[in-house]
This record gives C-alpha cells, sequence and structure tokens, in this order.
C-alpha cells in the first residue's frame, strides 16, 4: 500500500515528537495500513482523530507514556474484538476483588485459553489463606464468565457478546 | 474456470521422453517447448513479482529427493498422520493467501516432475512394506492436485497403482474442476478427490484462477457420480462481515451437492499467515483484505484468529455440518488441543488417533 506525503507526514511527525523506535514503528506502519485498507480510510484520518490528539496533547502524560497509549490506542483499533475481550476479562479479573498478593492473567493475544495464576506465600499458614481465597472466588461467577471469554462462548453472530 | 496454458514449456534434458512430456506434448500442440540442460531452476528470483511471473512457464524436470514425506503439520499441533507426495511444485492458480507465496520464495518455478517411475517405486516400497499401517497419502501440498492435470495427465499414470494397494488412501486436493481424466478410472475406493471450498464471494476476491464454487460443486458431483469417494476442505475460514451467511449458505449447497455419506472427511481451518507471508501478500495482492482480520501471533509462528473468536467460528461451522451430516468425519487443520477441546469437547490423543479415524473399513 502507497503512503502519500500526509500519511507518511503525519507519521513522521508522531515519531519525531515521541521518538518511536523501529518496532514500534513497524507495528504502527502495520497497523495503520491494514485499518486503512479494512475501512477505507486514509492513514492521515487515523492519525487525525481526536483520541489520538487528546492523548499527545495532554501536559500530564510523559513522552513514553504518551507513545504507549498512543500505540494501545491503536492496537484497539486495528484488533477491536480482541481489544473488547481483553476489557471483559479485565473486568471480570477486577470483579473477583482478589487480594493484591493474588495476580490473574491471561496469554498474550488469549492464544491458548488458558487463566494464569500467580501468588507468593511465605509461610503455610498465608498459602493455605491464599488458597483458600482462590478456592473461594473460583465459585464466584466472574470466573465463569472468564473461562467463557476465553473459549468462545461469548462470541455470537461474528460479535462479541457481552451477556 | 479460467483455463491455464502455459507461454512455454521448459524441458530439462533427460525428460523428453517421460510420460508426463509426451502428454504435455500431445495436450499443448501450440505452446512452444524448450530443451534445456539439467539444473534449470525456471529462472528462478526473489522478488514478489518474480512468483507470479514463474507461474506462466513450466518447467519439466526430474525430481532429486524423496518423493513421499510425512507433512510437517505445524509445531505443536494436532497432527492427522498425513504423508504427502510432491509431484509438482507451485500452482498455476494463485490465490492471495497461499502459503506457497512465502514457502517457494525462493525458488517459485512452476515445475512437474518427469520421473514417475521413481514416485510410484518409493510408494510400493512403503506401502508394501508397512501393510499393517493404513496411509493417507496426498499430493497437494506445494501444488494443485489436478489443476495441470489435462495436460500431465498425472492422475491417470498414478491412480491403477494405488488403486490396487490395500492400505492406503490417495489425497487429489484441488480448487479447480479438472477432474475429466479421473472419470473412467475404477479407483477401487483408494482415491478421494477433495475441495477447498470458500464461498463464491471469497474466490471471487482471494482465489484468483481457481474454479468457482458452482463449477468445485459440479466436479464433486461428478466424481461421485463416477464412485469416487470425496473430501472436502472448508480452509481457510475467513472472517469478514456477513461470513456467517456465506459459510452456512457453503455447507447447505454442498450437502445438497453430494450424499454426504460418500465423503470420507471433512476439515477446517482459518486462515493461517506468517509475518513473512503477510509481506509477501501485501506486495502481491495491495487490495485484498484478508490481511485486515484480527489475527495474533500463535506459538508455532503462525497468525490466527484470536483463539476465541476462531473457536466461536468452527463450532458455528461444525453445527451447520452437523446439522446435516451427523455422523461425517470432522477435522481441525493445524489446530492445537485446546482448540480441538474446545470445539468438539475432546483431543485426540495422539496423531495415530486422529489419522486412524480417517480410515474407514481398514
Amino acid at each position: 500500500m502507497g503512503w502519500d506525503e500526509r500519511d507518511s507526514g503525519g507519521l513522521w511527525r508522531l515519531a519525531y515528537a515521541l521518538k518511536i523506535g523501529e518496532n514500534h514503528l513497524r507495528d504502527l506502519m502495520d497497523w495503520l495500513e491494514e485499518i486503512a485498507l479494512r475501512d477505507a480510510v486514509s492513514i492521515h484520518e487515523i492519525l487525525s482523530r481526536p483520541d489520538l490528539g487528546r492523548i499527545e496533547t495532554d501536559p500530564r502524560l510523559g513522552r513514553a507514556d504518551k507513545l504507549k497509549r498512543i500505540k494501545e490506542q491503536i492496537r484497539r483499533w486495528r484488533f477491536p474484538r480482541l481489544a473488547e475481550t481483553e476489557d471483559d476479562l479485565r473486568k471480570r479479573i477486577h470483579e473477583l476483588k482478589l487480594h493484591p498478593d493474588i495476580r490473574l492473567s491471561v496469554p498474550t493475544g488469549l492464544e491458548g485459553a488458558n487463566l494464569h495464576v500467580e501468588f507468593n506465600a511465605s509461610s503455610a499458614h498465608e498459602l493455605k489463606r491464599l488458597a483458600a481465597r482462590l478456592m473461594a472466588a473460583a465459585d464466584q461467577e466472574p470466573v465463569g464468565d472468564i473461562f467463557a471469554l476465553l473459549s468462545g462462548d461469548r462470541v455470537k453472530d461474528g460479535r462479541l457478546s457481552r451477556d | 474456470m479460467q483455463i491455464f496454458q502455459p507461454e512455454e514449456v521448459i524441458i530439462e534434458r533427460g525428460s523428453e521422453e517421460s510420460p508426463i512430456c509426451r502428454n504435455l506434448r500431445n495436450a499443448l500442440p501450440h505452446v512452444p517447448f524448450r530443451i534445456v540442460e539439467a539444473s534449470h531452476n525456471g529462472d528462478a528470483a526473489r522478488a514478489p513479482e518474480a512468483f507470479g511471473a514463474a507461474k506462466r512457464k513450466l518447467l519439466v524436470t526430474r525430481h532429486r529427493g524423496e518423493f513421499l514425506k510425512k507433512c510437517p503439520g505445524s509445531e505443536g499441533q494436532v497432527c492427522c498422520n498425513y504423508f504427502v507426495i510432491n509431484f509438482a511444485s507451485n500452482c498455476p492458480m494463485d490465490c492471495s493467501y497461499c502459503y506457497l507465496q512465502e514457502y517457494l520464495a525462493g525458488n517459485p518455478a512452476l515445475k512437474v516432475f518427469s520421473n514417475i517411475g521413481d514416485l510410484l517405486r518409493e510408494a510400493d516400497d512403503l506401502l508394501s512394506r508397512h501393510r499393517g499401517v493404513f496411509f493417507r497419502i496426498g499430493t497437494g501440498e506445494i501444488t494443485d492436485s489436478l489443476a495441470l492435470d489435462r495436460y500431465i495427465g498425472f492422475s491417470r499414470e498414478v491412480i491403477p497403482f494405488f488403486a490396487e494397494q490395500p492400505n492406503v488412501l490417495l489425497e487429489l486436493k484441488t480448487k479447480s474442476d479438472c477432474v475429466d481424466g479421473l472419470l473412467g478410472i475404477d479407483s477401487k475406493n483408494r482415491v478421494v478427490v477433495s475441495w477447498s471450498m470458500n464461498p463464491q464471494r471469497v474466490i471471487e476476491c482471494d482465489e484468483d484462477g481457481t474454479a468457482s464454487l458452482d463449477e468445485r460443486l459440479a466436479a464433486a458431483r461428478r466424481c461421485q457420480d463416477a464412485g469416487y469417494r470425496l473430501a472436502f476442505h472448508f480452509d481457510p475460514i475467513i472472517d469478514y462481515c456477513g461470513w456467517e451467511q456465506d459459510y452456512a449458505r457453503l455447507v447447505e449447497q454442498l450437502f445438497a451437492t453430494v450424499d454426504w455419506r460418500r465423503i470420507a472427511w471433512l476439515s477446517m481451518g482459518v486462515l493461517r499467515t506468517t509475518p513473512d507471508l503477510k509481506r509477501a501478500m501485501r506486495a502481491r495482492f495491495p487490495r485484498s483484505r484478508l490481511i485486515t482480520g484480527e489475527q495474533v501471533l500463535c506459538p508455532d509462528g503462525k497468525l490466527r484468529y484470536f483463539q476465541p473468536l476462531r473457536v466461536a467460528m468452527y463450532r458455528k461451522m461444525l453445527g451447520w455440518i452437523r446439522a446435516v451430516a451427523p455422523t461425517a468425519k470432522v477435522y481441525l487443520c493445524m489446530e492445537s488441543k485446546e482448540v480441538w477441546q474446545q470445539v468438539f469437547g475432546y483431543a485426540p490423543s495422539c496423531e495415530k488417533d486422529l489419522g486412524n479415524q480417517m480410515a474407514p473399513h481398514f
């Protein structure tokens, strides 16, 4: 796909302002090209969206945070259903209100459909306490939702369903 | 179907007297033939445009390695214990998603191998040494099994041999409707003719030079009527707005055309690419939207639709298939045990398990 002057100028300006490295730049270029192709819009139009402008001009954010958020936003546009599923999973994990020493996570890109559970214990007592909390959490509705999301049960009519 | 005709046939010295070459000369009297010395590689080059250009000339050469190989499958994925015979390399058709764009990038010449006698000797050696083992062997791994058949007559050279083997099914996998050469041969139930299936919309956008859906269905029906067993591969299944209607209709059309009880197996696989293949696709098919799917990198290095999405797609496909063909054998191509479990509720314990399921009446 050809980049016209406005497209390449838009990305160059962003890359220069945020000192974007080669790997990040390659990801962004691929995603932008693919969004443009899929949605029949120009790369310049994508880069001019207010969502990106707000991040870029947010005085509370440093350069690295701006880059992280801009990349995250463009990834969301590129992978909307994946991003939505990840949001749902995060929400369900949050709803479990687990002890800070217990961490639940899912694989990158959701490949493997496994829930990763991590916790640290410095004594047998602590281990029992954390395990008991985990056992209690396993019976809660959000855990069922998490596995339903990971196993594709919530994809209806080609769209992800929240219910 | 757009009839492929090579601009030129290049024959490596030593292959002039082969049955393949003789068939070609008879079938293509108006196409120029050129004899070259051995080791000619079809004017190979690595540029993306070279891949397309290589499809326009046909090189006839001896195969110097082994013809029969175990299908490499994909690392960590459930394998269906399949063997492949590479009787040709590259394909006259031009699907935008074709993995050969990456796999044959350094050697893209459209080749057909002339030493079929060696191929049959190798197959005979394997099959006769292991009579207690059932083999599924396919010829459509790095080429289309039938797209060149009207010129090279490969099927009529090999089917009589495989028809006499008690422990094999030979699968001829195609996107063409070139089945005329098969119809008069008695395969004795040892040959499965199979089609890669996609809705007409996908065929038009991304399967250049292939038979239309109606042509594939008509060809399948002719093969069924001639006594062949059939197989169908819903692969690659493409995710796009409206895919459900199109694929549900595809399944409906298929079962309205052929008797599902004559179907040896059905497979499903979603679109798979790699970063390198995507680069080739961008260069050669810049308007194809296939690269815009929500694919993520999997542990085997391939990009697939993210797992919850593709599992949902497989389940829908399986539901449409099962509604008509409740006991047809359905398997997944290049998928993990986790995905099998989520789609079917079980995963094959090992590759032999899956391979044996595909060996009816053995």
